[in-house]
């Protein structure tokens, strides 16, 4: 095209790439939060259980596929997918090779616990008590759940509640997958 | 008990204090806390605090934000700044959590850098649209301007003055 030189290309790729910021800017999701901290070592958890029976230590749990949930009593969408955790943890639960723990998140022991009485309990739950741990993840607020895998290593993070379909990707392809030691990350 | 007898078991109690105190002194060693002023700490955990994005709060610092995971960022930077870190290895923690968002001013790496220089490519890519399209105005000023008219001859002109004479 006769008159039209290198630098008019550069000249629009460089509009092109301003459009697309904008683009993303304008139009992007907004509530898209960046996480880091998949394929990163977890972080260590020495915490009390919500009952006070034992610590917990994550550490302990090296060789294991860790499902870690975080949330609270004042938590509605937590109310939302508590029946699809105890789900996980009952299709689970003989595999000696998994462990879930509820992570509380900001809340009241007392509240927590009628909140598992209410809504049912078949797994652990430890308790956060300065946001130290939710700190330690990364975590926005609730619920979030992180899968762990066989080295300590964090596989996959979900922001919001495990249902429907997240609830079906989660056992299918990331628990599932790890416990047969065949999982990409996500 | 004589003075001297006395004297002897004085060097000996002093000795064993000093030697006792001093062992204590290496093995547990004051932490970087005790030295450090409660008001110094304050400043600094604010200083530190207003450079960190509150995660669940729109543009608030987590200094400025009454959130609880503000206020809990905030005593982990108290607690940090105990334990001796400095500013760059608090905010480093933060980021190595939360990634490059948590900081009010991005680091000058990866695509960051675009944000960084991309005003000052722009600036220059502009420069140069502008210089160049200035120069081909320029250029086509002269190319365009009307070539300079041949002098007339004398033949011409009297007959030009004649045309001009009949029109009055």
């Amino acid at each position: 095209m006769k008159g039209f030189r290198t630098w008019h290309g550069l000249l629009l790729m460089g509009l092109f790439g301003l459009f697309f910021l904008f683009y993303q800017g304008l139009w992007g999701d907004p509530t898209a939060l960046p996480t880091v901290i998949i394929a990163e070592p977890a972080p260590e958890i020495i915490a009390p259980s919500l009952y006070g029976e034992k610590q917990m230590v994550l550490s302990e749990h090296r060789g294991k596929v860790v499902v870690l949930n975080f949330w609270a009593s004042w938590c509605q969408e937590c109310k939302l997918e508590h029946k699809f955790l105890l789900a996980i943890q009952k299709r689970f639960e003989d595999n000696p090779n998994f462990v879930m723990y509820g992570v509380n998140y900001q809340d009241k022991d007392n509240l927590a616990k009628a909140y598992l009485d209410q809504h049912g309990n078949n797994f652990e739950h430890i308790v956060d008590l300065k946001g130290k741990i939710s700190i330690d993840y990364g975590v926005y607020g609730v619920p979030e759940t992180f899968v762990i895998d066989q080295e300590g290593v964090i596989r996959h993070k979900i922001i919001g509640p495990v249902l429907g379909d997240t609830f079906s990707d989660l056992v299918q392809n990331k628990i599932e997958p790890l416990l047969n030691q065949s999982a990409p990350l996500s | 008990m004589n003075l001297r007898s006395l004297l002897i078991l004085l060097f000996v109690m002093t000795s064993s204090f000093l030697g006792v105190s001093s062992l204590f002194a290496q093995t547990e060693p004051l932490p970087p806390a005790l030295s450090m002023d409660e008001d110094l700490l304050q400043q600094k955990t604010k200083e530190i605090s207003r450079t960190l994005r509150c995660a669940v709060c729109q543009s608030e610092s987590i200094w400025e934000s009454n959130a609880t995971l503000a206020i809990q960022m905030r005593d982990i930077i108290r607690e940090r700044l105990i334990a001796g870190e400095n500013a760059d290895e608090i905010r480093a923690y933060f980021v190595s959590r939360y990634g490059d968002y948590i900081v009010f001013k991005p680091r000058f790496r990866g695509i960051n850098m675009l944000l960084w220089g991309g005003p000052f490519i722009l600036l220059l890519i502009g420069g140069i649209f502008l210089s160049r399209a200035l120069r081909r105005w320029t250029t086509q000023k002269v190319e365009d301007a009307p070539e300079p008219l041949a002098p007339i001859d004398e033949k011409q002109r009297e007959r030009i003055e004649a045309e001009l004479r009949s029109f009055k």
